[in-house]
């Protein structure tokens, strides 16, 4: 697919504890594409979670690196680009809501401070204030509409070089230039939070954060995603914390806003109906690879990786009535000594010996389903035969 | 703005006038003192204490009927209607003088536990927040740390001591001498408290939005430091006062009767042997001492649940009706949206 918001390649990521170093993400190939939302399911601990704080680089490192890879947002490789220019890419250009929404929100400000100051961030970029260093070409994460700034503008004390200090002494002269005066401003955070269905929005504007519910909080932190119009936001197992019918709102609301903001999705969850409900694209990740990837109807109705097979084989589903629940027997591996070859074939009902020894393919078309529905099995194509 | 917010809420909307919001702050902290009684006496006696000192500097005649350094011909008086604290050898009023070193006393202490408070405070959000290892922050930090380790290893008080035998006797001189001894414990303190908030989702979830690092220490790292910090420092003026008064006491500190200072006026009536014959000359600011102190270890007590958001809401929403209502769990919790407006106009209207 060509026109990817994220594309990350071969990508690594390894964790050094002590003297040990494991992989928690090994040569993972994944693409976003504009306006779809691919989701990501796996068990606790197979990397997702490391994945997803890894494309914005909020993983502390130390303890993880990239061990290898690229990571290419709108063509710029974030694993090549210096650190301090990420808070410029961050927020406008991937932005992310958390698992738990009982801490995302800063307990000292109300919500109103907490929602203007992400709109204030988009405002700042839009405005151009913010603006890479001179002789710099502009990047994508450059959300400058202003041409270029001339030696003139730094002169006269116009541009302000990156750097919070500067950033937080030309705030209010950019507050001025963007319109973002108080009522501004306060009229678009009220406009974010009506758009993620919050009634009486006037009110919970002073309320903090202990005040309100899991469920608003995590609309609130949609709202403060949504308000700063990310390209790719990266939703890391939003709906875990909350209430099932809280989940249900959340995720409508959520599919609601892709097409209002017009925004591309990576959603991490471990809650197969949640994906089955979201995503378009479906990518299932196993002890920190990428197993199975395909559009999400494909992958569900008929997995080609034993692994996906085994994981929908587990999950409680409503209407099935054949039996108690299947467990996949085994544990998951332990990623300081992964096992050799295939990391299933300890758990594998269609495991030969050249899966012992040989490392499971790369993901590859599978032969007789959807052209982008690939699978890192030997035998993909027997796996439906599975009993 | 229009909704329930406008009838009878405590709660300005945010583009309300800053006067109107200072005022609701003012509104807030009285409701939390009420409902905290000897928070509101700590807070009673500090004001007192800030209005005394300011009379004295101002116009000291108000209060005292005599002035610095004034020398009366009745010697070695039991406190009378004339001189309630009674008179030294020399013929000064100890009332008066004790006034008299009030606010130099309020000066020095708040001098020093403020400079601690803001040096030992901002090194210590530093050294916190960039501390990891092999980078040039992590090196800050260490640092930083280490040359802590060696102040604190230092029992503080001999060492504020030896700083001021070798520094000489004056106020800047007693200033430094303490201090140096001080900023340690906020480093420790702002550090501890840094490096548990930093690790919280919600700075995580700043640096998703593209807030800068800078930014992100001084808005949401500092003000979650903030409340632990604040608290500390009223307790410590008392703590840096009775120091001061130590120092003084030893003979190490100002030089009574030319500058009056309470630690050094009962060191000087000690060494007159007065403290058995004449125990009035001791009592004037060995009870000032004790009154200070106090006030500020009561209002330090109950200034933290005037600084957390949590705390304050509950308090101060309860805090004009019965007292019955202090139990309820800080729970207006808004699921059903519906139920918003009343879950929080309940508060305004008891």
């Amino acid at each position: 697919m060509t026109d990817a918001v994220v594309a990350i390649d071969n990508l690594s990521i390894d964790y050094v504890v002590g003297a040990g170093r494991f992989r928690a993400v090994s040569e993972v190939t994944l693409e976003v594409p504009r306006g779809h939302v691919v989701g990501i399911v796996g068990e606790t601990g197979c990397g997702k979670s490391t994945l997803a704080q890894a494309i914005p680089r909020l993983l502390p490192e130390p303890p993880a690196t990239i061990g290898g890879g690229r990571i290419l947002f709108e063509g710029t490789d974030l694993v090549q680009i210096p650190r301090w220019k990420m808070p410029a890419i961050r927020g406008t250009g991937i932005n992310m809501i958390f698992q738990e929404p009982l801490n995302s929100l800063n307990p000292a400000f109300r919500i109103y401070d907490q929602v203007a100051e992400a709109v204030r961030i988009r405002k700042l970029r839009e405005s151009g204030a913010v603006a890479v260093r001179r002789n710099e070409p502009p990047g994508p994460f450059d959300y400058s509409r202003r041409p270029n700034p001339t030696a003139s503008d730094a002169w006269s004390g116009k541009i302000v070089p990156g750097g919070a200090v500067q950033e937080a002494v030309h705030r209010r002269e950019v507050d001025r230039r963007a319109g973002g005066d108080r009522a501004a401003l306060e009229k678009d955070v009220l406009d974010y939070l009506r758009l993620v269905r919050i009634n009486d929005p006037e009110t919970i504007l002073n309320l903090y954060p202990h005040e309100l519910s899991g469920g608003m909080r995590q609309r609130i932190m949609i709202a403060m995603a949504l308000s700063e119009k990310p390209s790719l936001l990266i939703a890391d197992e939003p709906t875990s914390a909350l209430d099932v019918t809280i989940q249900a709102q959340v995720l409508t609301l959520m599919k609601e806003l892709i097409e209002e903001v017009n925004t591309s999705i990576l959603f991490i969850s471990h809650d197969l109906g949640v994906i089955a409900e979201t995503a378009d694209e479906l990518g299932v990740m196993y002890a920190g690879k990428l197993v199975e990837f395909g559009p999400v109807g494909d992958v569900f109705s008929s997995p080609r990786h034993p692994y996906t097979k085994a994981l929908l084989r587990a999950a409680p589903t409503r209407y099935k009535s054949d039996g108690p629940l299947t467990s996949i027997p085994g544990n998951v591996p332990n990623l300081s000594h992964p096992p050799s070859g295939c990391r299933f074939h300890p758990r594998c009902p269609i495991a030969r010996p050249v899966c012992k020894v040989d490392p499971s393919p790369p993901l590859l078309a599978v032969e007789g389903a959807a052209a982008n529905h690939r699978s890192a099995c030997h035998f993909a194509k027997e796996v439906p035969g599975i009993p | 703005m229009s909704g329930p917010t406008s009838s009878g809420s405590p709660r300005p909307p945010p583009t309300a006038s800053a006067g109107r919001r200072t005022w609701n702050a003012v509104v807030g902290f009285m409701r939390v003192l009420r409902a905290n009684p000897l928070t509101m006496a700590g807070f009673i006696i500090v004001c007192l204490i800030g209005v005394v000192a300011l009379i004295v500097v101002v116009a000291p005649h108000l209060l005292t009927p005599y002035g610095p350094d004034q020398l009366t011909t009745d010697y070695n008086l039991a406190p009378s209607w004339q001189h309630p604290a009674g008179t030294d050898g020399i013929g000064l009023d100890i009332y008066s003088e004790t006034l008299y070193a009030l606010p130099l006393d309020l000066a020095i202490a708040f001098a020093i536990a403020g400079a601690a408070m803001i040096g030992g405070g901002g090194l210590g959000l530093v050294a916190g927040f960039w501390d990891r290892p092999g980078t040039a922050g992590g090196w800050v930090s260490i640092v930083v740390l280490r040359i802590t380790d060696i102040f604190l290893a230092f029992p503080s008080l001999i060492l504020a001591l030896a700083i001021a035998v070798s520094l000489g006797r004056g106020v800047w001189q007693l200033i430094v001498a303490i201090l140096l001894t001080w900023w340690p414990f906020y480093v420790r303190l702002v550090r501890g408290e840094t490096l548990a908030v930093k690790h919280l989702p919600y700075v995580m979830a700043a640096r998703a939005a593209g807030v800068t690092e800078g930014r992100i220490v001084l808005r949401h790292v500092l003000r979650n430091v903030l409340e632990p910090v604040v608290v500390y420092f009223t307790l410590d003026v008392g703590t840096v006062l009775v120091t001061l008064s130590t120092i003084g006491f030893v003979g190490l500190g100002l030089v009574y009767p030319s500058q009056a200072e309470w630690g050094s006026m009962m060191s000087y009536y000690q060494n007159a042997g007065l403290i058995t014959a004449q125990p009035w000359t001791v009592l004037g600011p060995g009870v000032a001492i004790f009154v200070t102190v106090l006030a500020f270890s009561l209002l330090g007590d109950g200034l933290r649940d005037i600084l957390d958001p949590r705390s304050r809401r509950v308090l101060a929403g309860t805090g004009t009706g019965s007292s019955a209502t202090h139990e309820e769990p800080p729970v207006p919790v808004a699921e059903d949206q519906g139920e918003l407006p009343t879950a929080t106009e309940a508060p305004a209207s008891g």
